[in-house]
């Protein structure tokens, strides 16, 4: 695999100001799809500072509306700015932004089928410290139910930056999952090709195959490198589109391997594991464990002390891979 | 007779019509809200007769008043103006709740004229301060209105877009409130009360005036002095009956939702008199 680029003296400014987080490098490319397109408005809910806006806010600030705490007044704002022709990007924490607004969401942005970006940081157990109530764990499926949604959850800063300027190109909703301030080490080149809708192989292997989406990804990579020294060849796929699925990469790894594992910060009910399962049982019945949060309310500690006791760490990756494997 | 009196006189004329066409397409459907519509039958004759500037020929005209009925359930008299005002053919207002129709119980943006899926309640306000916000951002004119229900303001999300339209004002953003203080399963004052109403939207920043929603010179002379305040958003109070012009559907909620036999219609047409 291409390892990311590091602290080289040409990378763009944006790479630097993210400072390895998707939720910066949001607002940044909001920020700097707003200097290109004066239709692009950000709709915030007291979220400013947690998406990074304040250059935008400096850049055009009649464009950069924040309606307090209020999501649902926030999507509901957000979808009629649509209407008149301007394109809306929504940012707010990940478990409000979601279900607060939820019914919103499905009426307003994916009913109506209007171009509304949804930007969720906090996502996961990001904030993990904070308790159930701010964890979101639920919102991949809640997303992915939507008809006319596509969801996107980057696997780091860079590809949040890229996911982030490709949504100029969607006519209907997005979603775009983000982290918190916890600090995303890098997994993928600052300047990789990003397409909707298509998964990265990060890693060849023809034993077993590991689909990774987000917060996932880079000890998806980790895992791969383990097995390789027992000398099991792990393919990993970073799924950074759920919605539409790259049904085309899955059914080739389903093929061209013995199994498939699925890895997630999110419950394991109707995330990225359960899109795989839903076409895999239709299309190709195929070996499968998933990895993510089980069908339980996480304790309160550190983020990655948090990933680690619920089963979300290379550690389990691997195990899932070597328990499938047989 | 003046232009004024020629002018009311035709929107009576056509918030008639809305009445029957209403009980129409309930007729074709046997069954559907008739309460909400009926009471919001003059108020909608002067919006769309009088007030909004629109193109029925060419409803995605950019530069046209936005208006969005948050009561959704009123649809019925949504598409009977739509349909008068010649957004769509007459012949819509028979396919209500019709397979594969675009006229069900709720509006359906697809329609034109329609500018939003609506009927979810404590929806519309937001996505009309929106609309507002997208015509002021873009250095336009138009301006939105959008028609509330009592009911629905027991929903939260109502007072989280009126704090937010007076917080952001000035805008050209206009609520109407059918007040006809019946909802689904009984009287709003029993339900949850909404009073003192006026001063809860002038607490939330908002310049009110009230009106008889039945009687259109006050309608238009209201609709006329919009905006209210030139600082604030409006909301105009029309004071109405639920299931206006059907004495056995008036002020009851067992008339909000109900079927509709022949029986029913043609009682119903019959209380409405002959057409001018
Ligand atoms: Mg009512």
């Amino acid at each position: 695999m291409n390892a990311p680029k590091q602290g080289s003296g040409t990378e763009p400014a944006w790479v630097k100001a993210a400072a390895n987080q998707s939720r910066l490098a949001f607002g940044l490319a909001v920020t700097e799809l707003g200097r290109r397109d004066e239709r692009v408005v950000a709709v915030g809910a007291d979220t400013l500072d947690l998406i990074g806006l304040r250059g935008f806010i400096e850049h055009a600030p009649a464009r950069v509306i924040d309606v307090g705490i209020a999501e649902q007044n926030a999507m509901g704002v957000a979808a009629g700015l649509a209407t008149t022709g301007l394109r809306p990007f929504v940012c707010g924490y990940a478990p409000f932004i979601t279900a607060r607004s939820m019914e919103q969401i499905r009426n307003e942005v994916a009913y109506a089928d209007q171009r509304v970006v949804i930007g969720a940081a906090a996502s996961g157990v990001s904030l993990a410290v904070s308790g159930g109530t701010h964890h979101a764990l639920e919102d991949l499926a809640l997303m992915r139910s939507l008809p006319n949604m596509t969801v996107v959850v980057p696997a780091d800063s860079h590809e949040a930056w890229h996911a982030t300027l490709a949504t100029d190109d969607i006519d209907g909703p997005a979603y775009i999952r983000l982290g918190g301030r916890v600090p995303e080490p890098p997994v993928t080149p600052v300047d990789a090709p990003f397409g909707l809708g298509k998964a990265t192989c990060l890693a060849e292997g023809s034993d077993v195959a590991v689909i990774a989406c987000g917060a996932l990804v880079a000890p998806a990579v980790d895992a791969a490198k383990e097995l390789a020294e027992q000398g099991i060849g792990a393919r990993v796929l970073n799924m950074s589109t759920i919605k539409p699925l790259d049904e085309e990469a899955i059914l080739a790894a389903a093929e061209e391997t013995r199994g498939i594992v699925t890895a997630e910060e999110h419950h394991l009910t109707g995330g990225l594991g359960g899109a795989v399962a839903e076409l895999l049982a239709v299309k190709r019945p195929t070996p499968m464990r998933m990895v993510g949060m089980p069908d339980e309310f996480a304790v309160v500690g550190p983020t990655n002390r948090i990933r680690a006791r619920y089963g979300m760490s290379a550690r389990h990756i691997v195990d899932a891979c070597l328990d499938l494997l047989g | 007779m003046s232009n004024r009196e020629a002018l009311l006189r035709a929107l009576r004329e056509q918030a008639l019509d809305i009445r029957r066409n209403t009980w129409r397409a309930l007729h074709a459907a046997g069954s559907g809200h008739m309460g909400g519509s009926l009471s919001a039958a003059d108020l909608l004759a002067a919006l769309y007769f009088h007030h909004l500037n629109l193109r029925p020929e060419e409803p995605d005209w950019p530069e046209r008043d936005r208006f969005v009925l948050s009561k959704g359930h009123a649809n019925t008299a949504l598409g009977a103006v739509l349909a008068q005002a010649g957004f769509v053919d007459d012949g819509f207002i028979d396919t209500f709740y019709a397979y594969e129709s675009r006229f069900g119980m709720h509006p359906d943006i697809k329609v034109p004229g329609v500018e939003m899926c609506t009927g979810a309640l404590g929806h519309g306000l937001s996505v009309g301060l929106g609309m507002a916000l997208g015509s002021r951002l873009q250095g336009k004119d138009w301006r939105t209105v959008v028609m509330l229900g009592d009911g629905e303001l027991q929903e939260g999300s109502n007072w989280e877009a009126a704090m937010a339209a007076a917080h952001l004002a000035p805008l050209r953003l206009t609520a109407i409130l059918d007040y006809n203080k019946v909802q689904q399963s009984g009287h709003v004052a029993e339900m949850l009360g909404l009073e003192p109403l006026a001063d809860k939207w002038r607490a939330f920043g908002w310049s009110v005036r009230e009106c008889d929603g039945h009687d259109m010179e006050a309608i238009v002379d209201a609709l006329d002095a919009l905006p209210a305040a030139p600082d604030k958003p409006s909301l105009l109070i029309a004071h109405t009956v639920k299931g206006k012009g059907a004495s056995f559907a008036e002020d009851t909620y067992l008339w909000h939702n109900n079927l509709v036999g022949d029986e029913v219609y043609e009682k119903a047409i019959a209380e409405l008199g002959e057409p001018a």
